[in-house]
């Protein structure tokens, strides 16, 4: 297995009147997980339809799973797993005919088709269910069901399009339970879009943002968050007594913000601050309501990242990602 | 999880020409499989197409029939083998529908993804249609038996003149799965497939002979390439074709069916496929 499950570089794409991707470069690491993220048009799903297969690319290249996308498709087809927001189960089959009518697809002999959908309907907790139509299933029983068929030849490399958007949070927190163990036990790479920040959090290891048909950031998470603003240490009061506040301001020294009952101080160390902070409020204790570290949320950073066009002469507005691979 | 381990370094890759033959052939079975199992799980739409074939007899046959005066023959045995050759155009409408279906709901793009042969997701749709299909044919059989149709040219080319006709079926299904690639919803698709089906299916010889029609329509029914299948069909039951055919294809009925079906799915499989495996 090559280091590199996805490489994407240069990808354009143009259609009737939209230039949907104007040079994208993806890079997915062999057994992570990377979360494409965007607005709604800014580019996702031509990505993600370009790396299955479905799109030839004006301009660019990408290998997955180690075979070129235009040149091997048939090749790349063999070693993925794609699963979406799309019906992709068939709700006129059960559970059980889905997977084994998938698995027969991929070539798996009947066997080892049926001994993979007993494994997989056991795993996905769909097994008391499986000889149901995949009809009279709800949604989040749907999506697992889906997750269940793209895995059933445990392809090295996955691509879930959206695969909560509109669950349940129970449901999506199923979702995101196997997503994990698939990763951490067959070492599965993930290519992931989402519109929650969240799942990103919780499961990617990479985030690139693409807004406009260009990649906008990319790194870590952690990185993302901190390059649109540090972290602070919030201390909050019992009380809102301008004394109290001038004191605690004295307390933390010159540079904190004082705003009513709450006063703020950078937090550059991170935890490191906030005990800092703690350890000089003691004087104060009684007086003091609550204290925590804010980090700039992923959220912050998607609505800073995506909130301009790049510019009309295709720069691209890449902010400056201190420590970024 | 220790199986998907093992599985992960078992990507089958054919070698050689027989290989991949044979591995195409295996995804053929696994989708007409699936397009079965489906239609199994809908026995409202499979007694409907059972159905229909009983309406069109008890319709025809009975109320338009007991008006109709055939000279030389018996109206309803005349009748059920049009009716057998009018069956093949409907096929070609719920292909049409169902890839529209397909298409619009992004199964198609689904099933692009994986490793199948490019050929086997529309093959699996023809043929599991004349598989569905057959209950009906059982029927129609059954119902022809007992308005009085008999294979009056023998057992054997009654059975050929059926397979004729599910040739010439699987042709058509293969009109309507390029007529579904291109439509834009499955409503579109139902339309633009059930008009010239009605107007092929009626402007014919199927209910009655064409000696009787004015002399412009004649023409155009009995240039009718289902005329001609029609005619094939009775050629083949042994019933009389009602009259003298005026046009080669009718008075080569077999040859002209025979050739029509294999023309169009030479040209059809190709383009139908290529549509269906390009990229955008």
């Amino acid at each position: 297995m090559p280091e590199e499950a996805i490489h994407a570089e240069g990808l354009v794409k143009s259609f009737k009147r939209t230039r949907a991707l104007r040079g994208i470069d993806l890079t997915v690491r062999t057994g992570t997980v990377l979360a494409l993220l965007g607005r709604n048009g800014a580019g996702k799903s031509t990505a993600v339809r370009i790396l299955t297969t479905l799109t030839r690319p004006d301009a660019g290249s990408a290998i997955v799973a180690g075979f070129d996308v235009i040149r091997s498709a048939e090749r790349v087809r063999a070693r993925i797993g794609v699963t979406g927001q799309g019906p992709t189960v068939d709700e006129l089959l059960t559970a059980r005919q889905n997977l084994v009518v998938i698995g027969r697809m991929f070539h798996l002999s009947p066997q080892q088709a049926r001994l993979r959908a007993g494994q997989l309907l056991e795993e996905f907790g769909l097994a008391d269910a499986a000889g149901r139509l995949a009809r009279t299933y709800s949604g989040g029983m749907r999506r697992r069901l889906d997750l269940a068929a793209s895995m059933i030849a445990a392809p090295p490399v996955m691509f879930l399009d959206e695969p909560t958007t509109g669950l349940d949070p129970v449901s999506r927190a199923q979702i995101w339970q196997a997503i994990r163990e698939m990763v951490t036990q067959s070492g599965t790479s993930v290519l992931l879009t989402s519109q929650y920040l969240e799942e990103a959090e919780q499961l990617a290891d990479d985030v690139t943002v693409i807004n406009d048909g260009l990649v906008a950031a990319s790194g870590t998470p952690r990185q993302l968050r901190e390059s649109v603003g540090q972290a602070n240490v919030r201390v909050v009061l019992r009380d809102a007594d301008s004394s109290a506040a001038s004191r605690l301001g004295a307390l933390l020294g010159p540079t904190a913000r004082i705003d009513g009952r709450v006063v703020t101080l950078a937090a550059p160390d991170g935890l490191g601050s906030l005990a800092d902070v703690v350890a000089r409020l003691h004087p104060m204790a009684a007086e003091v309501d609550d204290v925590a570290l804010q980090r700039p949320s992923l959220e912050e950073a998607f609505t800073i990242l995506t909130a301009a066009g790049p510019s009309e002469d295709g720069a691209q507005p890449e902010l400056a990602i201190a420590g970024a691979r | 999880m220790t199986m998907s381990l093992t599985l992960t370094g078992t990507v089958r890759e054919p070698s050689g020409v027989l290989q991949r033959l044979a591995q195409a052939l295996g995804d053929v079975r696994t989708t007409t499989l699936r397009y079965v199992l489906r239609a199994r799980s809908q026995p409202d739409v499979i007694i409907g197409s059972v159905l229909m074939p009983v309406i069109f007899v008890v319709l025809f046959g009975y109320v338009f029939g007991s008006a109709i005066h055939l000279p030389g023959g018996h109206y309803r045995t005349y009748l059920m083998s049009g009716l057998f050759a009018q069956t093949t155009l409907f096929s070609s409408s719920s292909v049409a529908v169902a890839v529209a279906t397909d298409m619009s709901e992004g199964v198609i793009d689904r099933f692009r993804t994986l490793p199948i042969a490019r050929s086997a997701v529309l093959l699996g749709r023809t043929i599991s249609t004349i598989i569905v299909g057959l209950p009906s044919l059982a029927v129609m059989i059954t119902c022809a038996l007992i308005v009085g149709w008999r294979p009056e040219a023998g057992v054997p080319s009654a059975v050929a003149g059926f397979a004729l006709l599910s040739l010439f079926g699987f042709a058509m299904s293969w009109v309507g799965a390029l007529v579904g690639m291109h439509a834009r919803s499955p409503q579109a698709a139902d339309a633009l497939s059930m008009l010239p089906a009605f107007v092929l299916g009626f402007v014919s010889n199927v209910f009655v002979p064409t000696a009787g029609l004015p002399a412009w329509l004649r023409v155009v029914a009995e240039w009718n390439p289902l005329s001609a299948v029609v005619g094939a069909a009775r050629q083949m039951f042994g019933i009389p074709q009602g009259g003298s055919a005026q046009v080669w294809t009718l008075e080569h009925p077999v040859v002209t069916t025979l050739a029509m079906g294999l023309v169009l799915l030479v040209v059809l499989i190709p383009v139908t496929v290529r549509r269906y495996t390009r990229r955008d």
